[in-house]
């Protein structure tokens, strides 16, 4: 990860071009989250340029997909990921977005939030700040919330936060300029993200930082070992079973390969 | 205290025990657990758990006899003092190194019992001290039973038997009976923990029913009587709302109230989703939309419209608002 | 608490287990009060909430789409116009595409002839495998062509989940889940992705339910052959006036026999292999929402019609390579078609169906759309149906000389509402549940249950109606 800025990155030359499905060469990975229903297709589609599937209803995409795009000079692979109310709820389909953020190691999360029930959507953003610092908030739906007579201040969510938090109308391709550079920014390293963490108890805290150097010492090289803490915590015993059968690590392993339960065709192009 | 005590396991492999010895401890076993239930033990039980032919059972109870641990009455068989307490170290020593096993090496828990009934002949007191302080002297093995202290007494078995608890009362499983190995084999397959709070649904004399609130457990009775279970104990217990505190389902259409809390009751997966979802203390909600049957209905909250089943709005509980 | 640093799974298990006797019961559930407590604070920060004007109309339009009265004579209402639609529109163009295709068969092997090519390669390629292309395409396109935009605009504007939320009870009552009706909408468009879309149920045990009865909601495979069936043989006994309404609505009534299929079904397996009962049902009704019209034509139109048309032919053309052999190897004189269907024809018959059905479902295993197409092409092989100009000829043909009744037409779509899931699907419903086991019993019992249904119904017509 480069955080030097050589001129392939300066603003003039900041173009961006969808590169539809070549995903073999990438140079940063980014994740598309976020509640269910809230337009992360429609923005994979615009810009990856491809036609995954969307449709009004909570629970469209059920598997991941790539895409790519590129920006800068940078190929960056996007990953649409199932809308997921929790990282600690577990469907089938919450389940693979959820195993992706945690161990996917995307170089940036962006979490797609409806502007018009922020309320709700950003109990999911404040749940993915707690485990990475790389996010940036997509305020989508804008045009619908206008619609409603909702203002949203993103500069002012965005402070709040500690991330950015960008205004987009994801249908019509409004703002994914704005965008894609925060998105390249916080993938690079360049913007400096200060999430917002809530300190739970100092019992709770003192519990997760007895257990997290445990777990790194057990399973090298696992990203998100506070999360699997709290689990542990929670008594969660799928967690517990892939702790002590080493599934974790293939778990890891597996996110960087395609969603191999499906067929891309079914995934990307099929009667979906 | 939670290394394995190395030193500790080395010694208890060094013993030999014979078989001799390993019969007439699991005979006093046998009678002990026979008389905490509240059952005389006799000729043909004792047959039962230890396999022996008759001459040789014979030999061993004329054996015990003489040796003061057992009184006879005809085919019925009791402890002595002496031997209750001698049944005791034996219990207590399967107890802790099934705990041992499972806590300290890992051993899962379907294959603890086995192994200790083949370690637990032959050790000292001293050496049971030891092992039990090595562990900070657990009061329950694996399974939830009352290990028995050094001094020979033995904490009182909490809980009530399955067959016993009353129907869609909450409870806690604070026991799992681990003998016959078979029975606790089909419990620990359909997924019964210790702690898990459970209600029994159905019971007929071919089945019992039980639920977490998210998975159905069918059992038969037999097997359901080695499931002991204790009352919740919860800060909150229901019968202290005030009367204003209403389940979500009796809201009418267009009516707005107050998320109190979800019911205690209501556990596991179904319980977080809606957590998640922001059905949280303090939320505000209104009641929007009712199908045909009245079920599902759906719940305006947080600036979404979330469809919910009678099951689950019925354990919300909320207070209205003007 | 003096532990050392333990490396091993089961000691950090332990140690979080003596951890959490350390917090209080309820600690997760105050983070989860304490985030959304801070969410609060943040919102009251960043939104404004001026009044909501559209918001007023999604409820008012929800009153009645959810109504206790309306709901569900709504939704068949609009299913039913779908089909209407689609009838009507796909009727003409149909009818146009086929003699197109016919007119230019003819020729082609004319040409053939002239150009002295010998007689079974003009025969293999012109009239084998040209000729199911053909069927495959005039029969399939029109429909799909009309009906999949339109459902695809019910799905855009946010309707499928108020049809979950209406059928919830029903599915509750069988002993599953409610957004079963959300995979079975996405059934419609094919089975494979409606067995993936089952994802989206929690419980594992009515996941399993909504897997295994996927299939009976018809896939864009067989709605033509239920179209096609319903316009030409139930629709044509009405006078033209109702026909088209007729046709859409024993369209419909199959569709409902299809989820009655699904209920007592779901309702059987949650009480034997698959007990239980029903768990919890969370689902969020979004907003109504403008369809992107643009979109909804791409996905469509070149998603889901060409894709399955695609699909379609290449099972297509090698099926009507084979019943040209079928057809035309004739050991002792007798063509090994007419040998095949004469030895099913008493299995046929006692399904109300004849061997010359049987073969094409046999032959079209790999992919249900090619079903109708094998047969007539089988039917037209037996030498005694030439040209079909249009769908009365195809209707006049079948009935006087293949003995085709209102019992066949109906038991022929009973059967292709209920038989063995394509091949396609049956792998689709192995990667997702990893069983041999649930594949099988996926794959068979629907095939079990068409032949019990449409002996039951070939037995009661001909006891009572005396076929
Ligand atoms: N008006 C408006 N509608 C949008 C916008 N973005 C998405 N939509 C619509 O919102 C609906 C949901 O979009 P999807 O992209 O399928 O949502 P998703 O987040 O992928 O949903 P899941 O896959 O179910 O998690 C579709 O009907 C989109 O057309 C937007 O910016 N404005
Ligand atoms: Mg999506």
């Amino acid at each position: 990860m480069s955080v030097e800025h050589n001129c392939e990155t300066c603003p003039v030359h900041a173009e961006m071009a969808p590169l539809g499905a070549t995903v073999e060469a990438f140079d940063r990975v980014v994740a598309l989250a976020g509640n269910p229903n809230t337009g992360k297709s429609t923005l994979f589609n615009s810009l990856t340029g491809l036609r995954q599937h969307t449709g009004n209803w909570p629970g469209k995409t059920v598997t991941r997909a790539e895409g790519a795009f590129q920006f800068a000079g940078l190929r960056y692979k996007l990953v649409d990921l199932p809308g997921t109310y929790s990282l600690l709820s577990t469907s089938d389909d919450e389940e693979v977005a959820r195993n992706f953020l945690l161990f996917g190691r995307p170089d940036c999360t962006v979490v797609v939030v409806d502007a018009s029930a922020l309320e709700r959507n950003l109990y999911l953003v404040l749940q993915v700040l707690e485990i990475t610092d790389r996010v940036v908030v997509a305020v989508n739906l804008m045009d619908e919330a206008k619609r409603r007579g909702i203002t949203v201040d993103t500069r002012s969510l965005s402070r709040d936060l500690g991330v950015p938090a960008i205004p987009i109308v994801a249908r019509t391709g409004d703002n994914m300029m704005a965008l894609v550079g925060e998105v390249a920014a916080v993938a690079a390293g360049e913007t400096v993200t200060q999430p917002l963490r809530s300190k739970g108890t100092p019992a709770f805290e003192h519990a997760v930082t007895t257990l997290v150097p445990m777990i790194e010492a057990a399973a090298p090289g696992i990203p998100n070992a506070r999360w699997i803490a709290i689990r542990l915590l929670d008594g969660d015993v799928p967690v517990e079973e892939a702790l002590a059968s080493g599934r974790l690590a293939e778990l890891v392993a597996r996110q960087q390969a395609p969603d191999a339960r499906f067929s891309r065709k079914i995934a990307l192009q099929g009667a979906q | 205290m939670l290394v394995p005590s190395h030193g500790v396991l080395a010694q208890f492999r060094k013993y030999r025990v014979t078989q001799a010895r390993e019969r007439t401890e699991n005979a006093l076993k046998h009678l002990l657990r026979q008389a905490t239930d509240g059952h005389v033990a006799s000729f043909t039980s004792l047959q039962g758990v230890l396999r022996m032919s008759d001459r040789q059972l014979m030999g061993l109870t004329q054996r015990l006899e003489r040796e003061g641990l057992v009184r006879s009455e005809g085919t019925q068989f009791q402890l002595t003092p002496e031997g209750e307490r001698v049944a005791l170290h034996v219990l207590r020593a399967h107890r802790l190194w099934e705990l041992y096993l499972a806590d300290e090496l890992g051993v899962p828990i379907g294959r603890v019992h086995e192994q200790a009934e083949r370690a637990e002949h032959g050790l000292t007191k001293e050496q049971l001290d030891r092992l039990s302080a090595s562990m900070g002297h657990p009061e329950l093995d694996p399974h939830g039973d009352p290990i028995p202290t050094g001094d020979g007494s033995i904490p009182e078995s909490p809980g009530t038997p399955l067959g016993a608890w009353p129907p869609s009362t909450p409870g806690r499983i604070v026991h799992l009976e681990d003998e016959p190995p078979l029975a606790y084999a089909q419990l620990s397959a359909a997924g019964l923990r210790l702690g898990q709070v459970i209600r029994v649904i159905e019971r007929t004399p071919t089945r019992v029913v039980l639920t977490d609130g998210e998975n159905e457990f069918r059992l038969a009775p037999m097997v359901a009587a080695n499931v002991h279970v204790a009352a919740v104990t919860t800060e909150t217990a229901p019968a202290a709302w005030p009367d204003s505190v209403i389940a979500l389902t009796r809201l009418r259409s267009g009516e707005s109230a107050e998320v109190v809390a979800l019911d205690p009751s209501f556990r596991g997966f179904a319980r977080r989703r809606l957590l998640d979802l922001g059905f949280t203390p303090g939320a505000r909600i209104r009641s929007d939309l009712a199908t045909l049957a009245g079920d599902p209905r759906a719940y305006r909250l947080r600036g979404t419209t979330i469809a919910l089943r009678r099951e689950q709005s019925d354990r919300v509980l909320v207070k209205r608002l003007a | 608490m003096s532990a050392p640093i333990a490396t091993t799974p089961s000691d950090i298990v332990r140690e979080a287990a003596a951890l959490r006797r350390s917090l209080d019961a309820g600690f997760r559930e105050e983070v989860v009060t304490s985030l959304y407590g801070e969410v609060e604070r943040l919102t009251r920060r960043a939104v404004q909430d001026s009044g909501s004007g559209p918001l007023e109309l999604d409820q008012r339009i929800d009153r009645i789409v959810t109504s206790r009265l309306l709901g569900l004579p709504l939704m068949l209402v609009i299913l039913a116009v779908i089909f209407w639609l689609t009838i009507v529109g796909a009727n003409v163009p149909s009818q146009m595409l086929a003699s197109a295709f016919f007119w230019f068969e003819d020729l082609a092997a004319g040409w053939f002839t002239q150009l002295g090519v010998p007689w079974w390669i003009t025969g293999f390629v012109w009239h084998g495998v040209y000729r199911g292309l053909a069927w495959v395409i005039s029969v399939m396109l029109p429909p799909m062509a009309i009906f999949f935009p339109l459902f695809t605009i019910l799905e855009d504007l946010g309707y499928l989940p108020r049809v979950a939320f209406n059928l919830d009870y029903l599915f509750k009552r069988a002993g599953a889940h409610g957004k079963q009706a959300l995979s079975m909408a996405m059934g419609f468009g094919c089975n494979a992705a409606g067995v993936i879309a089952t994802r989206v149920i929690d419980s594992p045990r009515e996941r399993l339910v909504a897997i295994l009865t996927n299939n009976f909601v018809p896939c864009n495979g067989r709605f033509p052959t239920l179209i096609m069936l319903a316009t030409v043989f139930v629709a044509a006994s009405f006078p033209p006036a109702v026909a088209s309404l007729v046709a859409a609505g024993s369209v419909v009534a199959i569709v409902l026999v299809g989820v009655l299929f699904t209920l007592v079904v779901s309702w059987v397996l949650s009480r034997t292999v698959l007990r239980g009962e029903a768990s919890a049902f969370t689902l969020e009704l979004p907003p109504y929402r403008r369809p992107a019209m643009a979109r909804i034509l791409y996905t469509s139109l070149i998603d889901r019609t060409l894709f399955v048309l695609w699909r379609a032919m290449v099972t297509a053309a090698p099926a009507g390579a084979v019943i040209w052999l079928l057809a035309n190897i004739s050991p002792g004189g007798v063509s090994l078609a007419t040998r095949t269907a004469t030895f099913l024809d008493p299995l046929g018959w006692a399904m109300g169906l004849d061997g010359v059905i049987l073969l094409a479902y046999i032959i079209a295993i790999p992919a249900n759309e090619i079903v109708v197409p094998t047969m007539l092409m089988v039917y037209m092989t037996q030498g005694r149906m030439l040209e079909i100009e249009s769908m009365d000829a195809l209707r006049t043909l079948l009935v006087d000389q293949h003995g085709w009744t209102l019992l066949t037409a109906v038991n022929l779509m009973l059967f292709s509402l209920l038989h063995n899931p394509c091949a396609t699907t049956i792998i689709t419903i192995y990667k997702e549940t990893l069983s041999v086991r649930w594949t099988t019993i996926g794959a068979l019992m629907p095939l079990a249950l068409g032949f019990i249904v449409t002996m039951l119904t070939a037995a009661m017509a001909r006891a009572w109606f005396g076929f």
